[in-house]
């Protein structure tokens, strides 16, 4: 098992890439997250009938975006329960089975994140008194950079809970919704404000703080996986 | 070694006792709480303000020996003293027909406990802007060095609450402290795989679990008596229940494993990350966005409570005190797990 700098970038986009290619071939995993997703967003508009305040709208994006996150991330590591596992421990070195997996990751949710957003708009509209977004950028900016912060804390989790045997979806969750709460109290926030059209100094260290928080837990995701891979 | 054992276990338990004691006999220094009427007019009318803390009235001390005066703007409006009682002052006070500000600020000189301030204890309606009339005007007495004793500073909206800084802040401190220990423990057990290092993560985490939920069920009491409500969304307060329900998150990961082998290794990589994220959410984050909670905002120490000589006298042994505790408490909670593991393993 070579490493080094440029070995682990190859592992990496191995890894990667050949997620990439069971996601397809098993279509009905990524079509079962994208059903998940968009019935939340049905159940919402239903839920919410026509009258959303931007906080009230704000939070079940949010929710929903949770809830999708968990399903589509919490699998990441599911092939590797098995015989699998024990082939990638000898060939594959495991800083770069993380990235790659990260990478995966990150491309997974950025799709699920328009594919929420999307919904949400269609079936709910904006939150009522606004016409449309007052800051599209910046609201993309905050979905885009919200599912980002999500991933990365995911990911780690996962691969953390994956490695007990028993009832490891319901630990994923238990594990993972204290440690989303600082990104969701922050991305909710900066949502909030790119809806109704905060003046850009009073959110200026939001996307900072959120992109300082998701920089700083997948660079100890990368650090401490080694450890929980070789366990 | 082990007299020294002895010696610290019971100095902490003596430090408390101590803290305790001190802590809850202490009196308040004097400080005005509460103005009536709302708000005055001008003419003669009465006024009154309640007080809490030591009584400012003493033995031998007369109505004459205070003065009470109002300011508006940079002018001195002055009263007339009507009843001096331990926790209650009231007086006339004739408002001009013009005034700086409608806004008044009380003072209340004492002979003995100082000057006494409330900030806006009136607000006045219907009188023109300009200054006051030079014939209802004061100038400032003379002021004593205020003869105070042991006593705890007086801070608005704070008030008898302060004596909780002797409980809330020692505990966070304690919890600090001993998840770090958790911390380095949990490096070295991942350094090495020795046993014993997972033996002292599960202990500290465990102790310090406590004493955060301790420090959170004080901080709720002091915020329903300061802020109005047992629980606010602040950053500061947002960070430290994330972090009590992270380290909760620790203890549901080593019960889920139950008796796998890998729970050391597996335990300690969650436990460094949580301290991580501990340190993100309690000593950065908080810093860098507004927040109720004094010591933050860009101010790192509490300066704000203005520690004064008194509250120190009593602070530094409870810091040391519960630390202690909370230190005895973990090697107990290890000795616990020494045996555990004995009793399985050999």
């Amino acid at each position: 098992m070579a490493t080094g700098f440029s070995t682990t970038l190859k592992t990496a986009l191995a890894v990667a890439s050949m997620e990439w290619r069971l996601e397809w071939r098993q279509g009905h995993q990524l079509a079962s997250v994208g059903l998940f997703a968009i019935a939340s967003v049905y159940v919402a508009f239903q839920a919410a009938d026509h009258e959303t305040a931007t906080g009230a709208w704000t939070a079940m994006l949010w929710l929903v975006y949770l809830f999708s996150g968990f399903t589509a991330v919490g699998r990441l590591f599911d092939r590797e329960r098995s015989s699998t596992r024990r082939y990638l421990q000898w060939t594959v070195e495991p800083m770069g089975l993380i990235v790659g997996k990260l990478a995966h990751a990150v491309l997974t949710t950025t799709a699920l994140t328009a594919l929420v957003f999307a919904a949400f708009v269609l079936f709910l509209g904006w939150p009522s008194g606004i016409e449309s977004a007052s800051r599209p950028g910046l609201l993309i900016l905050s979905a885009w950079l919200g599912g980002f912060s999500m991933t990365t804390t995911l990911v780690f989790v996962t691969a953390m809970a994956s490695q007990v045997q028993s009832g490891s979806g319901a630990l994923g969750a238990v594990l993972g919704l204290p440690l989303l709460l600082p990104q969701l109290i922050l991305v909710t926030r900066f949502t909030r404000g790119a809806l109704d059209g905060t003046p850009w100094g009073m959110l200026g260290e939001l996307p900072l703080f959120l992109a300082a928080l998701s920089a700083g837990t997948s660079v100890i995701a990368c650090i401490l996986f080694p450890y929980i891979w070789r366990a | 070694m082990s007299q020294w054992n002895r010696l610290w276990k019971f100095g902490s338990i003596l430090l408390l006792a101590y803290v305790v004691v001190r802590g809850f006999s202490t009196p308040l220094q004097p400080g005005l709480v509460e103005a009536e009427p709302n708000a005055l007019s001008e003419g003669r009318q009465n006024i009154s303000f309640l007080a809490v803390g030591q009584p400012f009235l003493r033995p031998g001390e007369k109505e004459s020996d205070f003065q009470l005066i109002l300011k508006s703007g940079n002018d001195l409006l002055q009263t007339e003293l009507t009843g001096v009682e331990p926790h209650k002052v009231s007086a006339k006070v004739n408002i001009p027909p013009s005034l700086p500000s409608p806004a008044l600020d009380a003072y209340l000189f004492t002979p003995s406990v100082g000057t006494l301030f409330l900030g806006n204890a009136f607000f006045v309606e219907g009188t023109a802007k300009g200054p006051i009339p030079p014939d209802f005007q004061t100038a400032i007495p003379e002021n004593p060095a205020p003869e105070l004793g042991f006593s705890f500073p007086y801070q608005p909206n704070i008030m008898e609450s302060i004596r909780n800084l002797l409980w809330h802040v020692p505990m966070w401190f304690a919890m600090f402290f001993v998840m770090g220990i958790g911390f380095f423990a949990s490096l070295a057990q991942l350094r090495t795989g020795q046993v014993h290092w997972d033996h002292r993560a599960e202990a500290a985490v465990r102790t310090g679990l406590v004493f955060g939920i301790l420090g959170l069920i004080t901080g709720s009491l002091w915020a329903r008596f300061t802020w109005g409500a047992w629980w606010v969304s602040d950053p500061q307060l947002n960070g430290a229940l994330v972090t009590v329900l992270l380290y909760s998150g620790y203890m549901v990961l080593r019960a889920a494993m139950g008796d796998d082998d890998r729970v050391g290794r597996l335990s300690a990589v969650y436990n460094v990350f949580a301290f991580v994220m501990l340190v993100i959410l309690l000593m950065v984050l908080p810093r860098y966005t507004e927040s109720l909670h004094p010591g933050k905002d860009g101010n790192p120490g509490f300066n704000s409570y203005d520690l004064d000589n008194s509250l120190r006298a009593v602070f530094y042994p409870a810091v040391i005190g519960w630390g202690a505790l909370c230190y005895w408490m973990y090697s107990l909670r290890l000795r616990m797990n020494r045996i555990q593991h004995h009793l399985l393993f050999q």
